[in-house]
């Protein structure tokens, strides 16, 4: 039976090739409904499995753990695009395994949607398991985060493989407890860096012990619940040493340590010292040369509009995706953090993918904007973000919303000056192409370089 | 000066779908009138604060957990709440706000939650978690000068019955119940509603008409200066548009 499978999703995969569409979920969706809705238990996977999941970081930590392994001449296997649940992941296999089902790789390294951990991981063996962060993401899709958590947590009970966890996100530390039989539990720590607040800053998730409800009090906080956290009654936070502390954070000199060893990221934001600090984590367990480890995490940058450069004309421009409040905040933090004015372009789509809701922009904390002088708003809620910023007391003169991509990108770069654009998940995309339609017309640059 | 008090209630374990909005967009539209909103915050285990002394009272929404976490505490608070309601603060309740308020909560497992009986209506949820009323929702609610067409966006699974006084007729989406033609429930002091958004972001009218409530019950004068909302129905008109294909 699974050989026929495997024949039919083989010819799904040539079909849409020959068509020339994309076969990253239709193969995998067909299987799921014919093997009853076990897409992945179809495949023998002999090789080690790393899996990273979370809502967010998730395709820059897989992106850069691929490339610790890529000069070692094993024959890997990632899903780059992001084809994050069981469908894709199948989808994947399909184009990598022969006719029997046999998956050749040396190593596989999936990014892996966080409620479909569970799912994959019962269908075939995994090695180790990176979870990088939880937060509010599309409420109406997902439903509540804890019944996410407990999805995962009910995985990690029987779990004995590497868990690598977020030592300073309690939503994700509390996994370490549960399987205390595991010995393979390891925590990725970071100092206190110079923007740590000693109050929540942002909308956030637990803040409360999820094992005694006791409050949880916190020694600082890096960005919204992430930072260094305990709690006063059952000691939760306290109970494990940290396998790879991130110090000497200074994002003015784009600098952070690991073990001794300085970093010098190009991506600078706390957020991504976290990110990075995980793919060391990786790097220490699986014993990667520290030059290989250096250089990745010093050259790591992405396109795809996560923290993306662009000139504008003469216009220094950076675009990041923000699905959640959590993103967005970050941006808003990297975006203070420089001196000096600057302008935001926010763009809000509420399709499908996105979530038909968009209320999460009201957890964004936009009280905290310094020398921004002007805001522009696009997208399909275009209006709902500028009432939001408005209602945050910012001058509404100063807001421009203007629904069409294009006229949004031509009224932002109607002045000089450091831009800075925000763009929610379907949105991303369109925005991306309009910036470079502008730069096409106008003058500028894409940053292609790597 | 003058001023309305507030106390914003659960804030920290009741607040989806930035429900808190409700309290920034309140006190963005008093300080564009010169009125000093005075915002206090209760939380479960709290010394009982002298809840009659408010002039808003306001319970977000939250998730089955926290909501099952909050109720006992609620429960507590019985009493000052029934005389909070009968001396006239007005009560501004969202979702599993609204429903703590009624005669019970039967959750998807049979089990009956008791609500503070304040009003008649009872809520259930269906044996099925899969079966939420989730959507954009429209209203047409008469309590403002003019009749408004309020927008939101619903989530729920609980079927509210019994309501004998809604906040407005559903132009698209579910309300109260799936299929049903009515939502929230409204009294001059209560609004009680599942419209998430928040409520108050692309509907002024509603804000207002809960400030002037206020500042009567505070004593001081009610008119309010019209401010610049060019903004907020622009943002509802393209809802409403689309919503109901006007």
């Amino acid at each position: 039976m699974k050989r026929i499978l495997i024949l039919i999703g083989k010819i799904i995969v040539k079909l849409l090739r020959m068509m020339k569409r994309n076969a990253g979920n239709l193969p995998g969706i067909v299987i799921w409904h014919l093997s009853g809705h076990k897409c992945c238990s179809i495949f023998k996977v002999e090789c080690p499995v790393i899996a990273i999941t979370g809502t967010n970081g998730k395709t820059s930590v897989t992106n850069c753990i691929a490339k610790l392994f890529e000069s070692s001449g094993k024959r890997l296997i990632i899903n780059k695009e992001g084809n994050n649940l069981d469908t894709g992941i199948c989808s994947l296999l399909l184009r990598h395994c022969d006719m029997s089902g046999r998956v050749n790789a040396d190593l596989m390294i999936l990014e892996t949607d966080e409620s479909h951990v569970p799912v994959v991981y019962s269908q075939m063996k995994l090695e180790t398991l990176v979870v990088l962060d939880f937060f509010r993401d599309q409420l109406d899709r997902n439903g509540e985060m804890e019944t996410l958590i407990r999805k995962i947590e009910g995985f990690c009970k029987t779990f004995s493989g590497n868990l690598i966890l977020n030592g300073d996100d309690p939503n994700t530390a509390r996994l370490g407890r549960a399987n205390p039989d595991n010995k393979n539990v390891k925590y990725f720590h970071a100092e206190k860096y110079a923007f740590a607040t000693s109050e929540i800053y942002e909308a956030s998730e637990g803040r409360f012990c999820p094992f005694c409800g006791e409050a949880l009090s916190y020694e600082y906080y890096q960005y919204s619940h992430i930072g260094k956290f305990s709690c006063e009654k059952c000691g939760f936070g306290t109970d494990y040493e940290p396998y790879v502390t991130a110090s000497d954070i200074d994002l003015e000199k784009h600098i952070f340590t690991v073990d001794g060893h300085q970093y010098t990221p190009r991506l600078n934001s706390i957020y991504n010292v976290y990110n990075m600090t995980a793919v060391a984590a990786v790097a220490k367990l699986y014993n990667i040369d520290r030059k290989i480890t250096e250089k990745v995490i010093s050259r790591y940058t992405v396109k795809n509009g996560r923290m993306e450069h662009f000139m504008l004309g003469s216009c220094q421009t950076t675009l990041n995706l923000a699905k959640n409040p959590v993103g967005a905040n970050m941006t808003l933090r990297v975006m203070n953090e420089m001196n000096g004015e600057k302008e935001l372009l926010f763009v809000l789509n509420d399709n499908i993918a996105d979530g038909l809701d968009v209320s999460w922009i009201w957890d964004i904390n936009f009280s905290i904007f310094r020398d921004v002088t002007r805001v522009v708003t696009a997208g399909t809620r275009a209006y709902d973000i500028a009432v939001r910023i408005k209602c945050s007391g910012y001058d509404a003169r100063k807001i421009a919303v203007r629904p069409e991509l294009d006229d949004a990108v031509r009224e932002l770069a109607s002045t000089p000056g450091r831009k800075f654009v925000i763009a929610n998940y379907t949105a991303v995309q369109p925005t991306r192409a309009a910036l470079k339609r502008y730069i096409a017309e106008h003058g500028g640059m894409s940053d292609e370089k790597n | 000066m003058r001023k309305i008090k507030v106390l914003h209630m659960y804030a920290d374990m009741l607040d989806l779908y930035g429900d808190s909005g409700n309290m920034e967009i309140l006190e963005y539209r008093c300080k564009m009138r010169g009125i000093d909103f005075q915002r206090e915050k209760y939380s479960a285990g709290n010394d009982m604060p002298d809840l009659s002394s408010y002039d808003l009272i306001y319970i977000g929404g939250g998730a089955d957990l926290e909501q099952q976490h909050i109720s006992a505490d609620l429960m507590r608070c019985r009493e000052e709440m029934i005389k909070a309601y009968k001396s006239g603060s007005f009560l501004f309740l969202i979702c599993g706000g609204y429903q703590l308020m009624g005669k019970y909560y039967r959750d998807a497992d049979g089990n009956k939650i008791p609500g503070l009986g304040l009003f008649d209506y009872y809520t259930v949820a269906p044996d099925s978690r899969r079966m939420r009323c989730i959507g954009n929702i429209v209203i047409r609610t008469n309590i403002a000068e003019e009749p408004v067409n309020v927008v939101g966006f619903e989530n729920h699974g609980g079927q509210t019955h019994n309501v004998k006084t809604p906040l407005g007729e559903v132009l698209c989406g579910s309300g109260n119940r799936s299929g049903g033609k009515t939502e929230g429930y409204f009294e001059k002091n209560v609004i009680a509603t599942y419209l998430h958004g928040p409520m108050l972001s692309k509907n002024p009218e509603i804000a207002d008409y809960m400030i002037k409530y206020c500042l009567k019950h505070s004593g001081a004068e009610e008119e309010l200066t019209p401010i610049n909302d060019a903004l907020e129905k622009k943002c509802r008109s393209v809802m409403l548009k689309r919503l109901l294909k006007q």
